[in-house]
């Protein structure tokens, strides 16, 4: 036990939320069910919260709030007990003593478990995303509901539906096995990816990054990537968000003004963060097992390590685009591809690519601002006007529509 | 004697949830049926709401890409062509039995539902 006099109430609260995913994910295995586990913390953390500023805090914290949880869970099922639940009460009182809740390997296994129950395929991707934020990311409801712009008695629902599913069906709490694991860990990141893509272009609203959500969603990546340090897809996916986030502080400008990439101040990109996002996909690149975030990464990667827009190697991006759109095909994918081809082949070259892809790309509002951009530089005023003013009917984002208005009147 | 299977498609007011207030009201009625018709019935089982199912498509024929939606199967087209009561301790186990039906690859679709603790 540390000393009280350095255990201040904020750092008590921010011990606690760091261990909540491993706790949590050690008590619906001992509980066997998500609400107990969720309750038992609770009244774990009240206790924590009770005793720690007077006793100081424990050398293993997450051990301690196991520990009392686990006894909370044990009261509640006695109260409640008019239901045989005797496995549930063995798992409980003869479970793991305190010394196995600290095996490192039970507690990585039930993080992954955690992982695989919030993303099981059969419930939808939102809920997934959801269930992930609550249980893994540790936001409240009010916290989700606000990240995903929806309201909060929305995402309660589909939270506790989620929950209901998950119970009904049984679903259980394990790690798939060897053959179905490639594709459930592709679900998993999926739904990390998801989380990362709203916070990074948040598709209606106000602003157009939301700094909360893509954070998060990278602490579940590195977590994730921690568990499975030999799946590269995961490093892949890991690389992909550091990549990223080392151009983050350039997307908008101190107005909150949405900079296109080929305006952004390269001298305020996070040099580290790149390199460290080179040197993660390097390491998955070894595993020889390509993938789908690999080589997003590597795309990613390119950009942030290219000195200016017209020096980034576009030959490279445009092939590793040809292998994305083989691994994963998408009309977003095909819309980037083009324009990169654009880049390596000229404005004409990228655009009758562009032609080809419109029945499919119609309601998306980059695939028209995509057209524009290359129309104005073809010397076509007129076409590219008319492919801005069709982006600025489709966007729901209040910084896109400012960004697309600018491009209209210049 | 001829068995018929009578499939039970509940009314757009049936309460949706365990906990809803009109539950347990609306569960002895079919209480009462079981006592009233009990000689007749050879079986049956109570489904969980709609929200607790999983409709299994396997693309590619047999053995092809198992791909999962929530919700029940809502397209009519096909015909309801029969059922299996299958036991399954967790819902993979009863997703990797469903999958091998044939309407699950052969362009139809099964839909996988918990039955409720009698």
């Amino acid at each position: 036990v540390t000393s009280v006099s350095e255990s201040s109430p904020p750092d008590i609260a921010e011990i606690i939320r760091l261990e909540r995913a491993c706790v949590i994910a050690t008590l619906i295995r001992l509980a066997g069910n998500i609400d107990n586990a969720e309750d038992a913390f609770a009244e774990a953390t009240i206790e924590a919260l009770k005793r720690w500023p007077d006793a100081g805090i424990p050398t293993r914290p997450g051990a301690w709030l196991t520990t009392v949880a686990r006894r909370k869970a044990l009261d509640t099922l006695r109260r409640e007990s008019k239901r045989s639940m005797r496995e549930t009460e063995v798992a409980l009182t003869e479970g793991p003593t305190d010394g196995d809740l600290l095996d490192v390997n039970t507690v990585r296994d039930d993080s992954l478990r955690l992982f695989f129950i919030c993303c099981h395929p059969a419930l939808p991707i939102t809920t997934q995303v959801s269930l992930a934020l609550r249980l893994i990311g540790g936001l409240t409801t009010a916290e989700i509901a606000h990240a995903l712009l929806e309201s909060e008695v929305a995402t309660s629902k589909r939270i506790t539906r989620g929950k209901a599913k998950i119970a009904a069906n049984n679903i259980a709490y394990r790690i798939p096995a060897d053959h179905e694991l490639p594709e459930r860990l592709h679900g998993v990141l999926n739904a990390i990816a998801l989380i990362h893509t709203t916070g990074h272009h948040a598709p209606t609203g106000p602003v157009i990054t939301r700094a909360d959500l893509t954070a998060e969603a990278l602490r579940l990546t590195e977590l994730l990537a921690r568990l499975m340090p030999d799946e590269p897809e995961c490093l892949g996916l890991h690389a992909l968000l550091v990549a990223t986030a080392a151009r983050a502080s350039t997307r908008t400008d101190t107005a909150g003004q949405f900079v296109p990439l080929p305006a952004a101040d390269r001298s305020k990109w996070n040099r580290g963060q790149a390199s460290e996002a080179r040197s993660i996909l390097e390491r998955a690149l070894r595993f020889g097992r390509p993938g789908p975030f690999q080589l997003q990464a590597a795309i990613s990667c390119l950009h942030s390590l290219a000195p200016t827009f017209e020096a980034t190697d576009w030959p490279q991006i445009c092939e590793l685009y040809d292998r994305l759109e083989h691994f994963a095909p998408s009309t977003a994918v095909s819309v980037n591809r083009a324009v990169a081809l654009a880049q390596r082949d000229g404005p004409e070259a990228g655009l009758s690519r562009l032609d080809q892809l419109a029945g499919d790309a119609a309601e998306w509002t980059f695939f028209h601002v995509a057209c524009g951009h290359l129309h104005g530089q073809l010397g076509n005023a007129s076409a590219a006007k008319e492919s801005y003013e069709t982006a600025l009917r489709l966007t729901h984002n209040d910084i896109d529509r400012a960004y697309i208005e600018g491009l209209l009147e210049s | 004697v001829p068995i018929f299977v009578a499939f039970v498609y509940e009314s757009k007011d049936a309460p949706r949830d365990l906990d809803a207030p009109t539950f347990v009201a609306y569960m002895n009625r079919y209480v009462e049926f079981g006592q009233k018709a009990g000689h007749a019935i050879a079986g049956g089982a109570v489904l969980m709401p709609d929200w607790s199912a999983t409709t299994i498509e396997v693309q590619g024929g047999q053995g092809g890409k198992v791909v999962l939606s929530d919700g029940p199967y809502v397209e009519t087209r096909e015909m309801l062509g029969g059922f299996y009561l299958l036991e399954a301790e967790h819902l993979d186990d009863a997703i990797a039995l469903a999958a091998q039906i044939p309407s699950a690859w052969d362009g139809g679709r099964v839909e996988v539902r918990p039955t409720m603790p009698m």
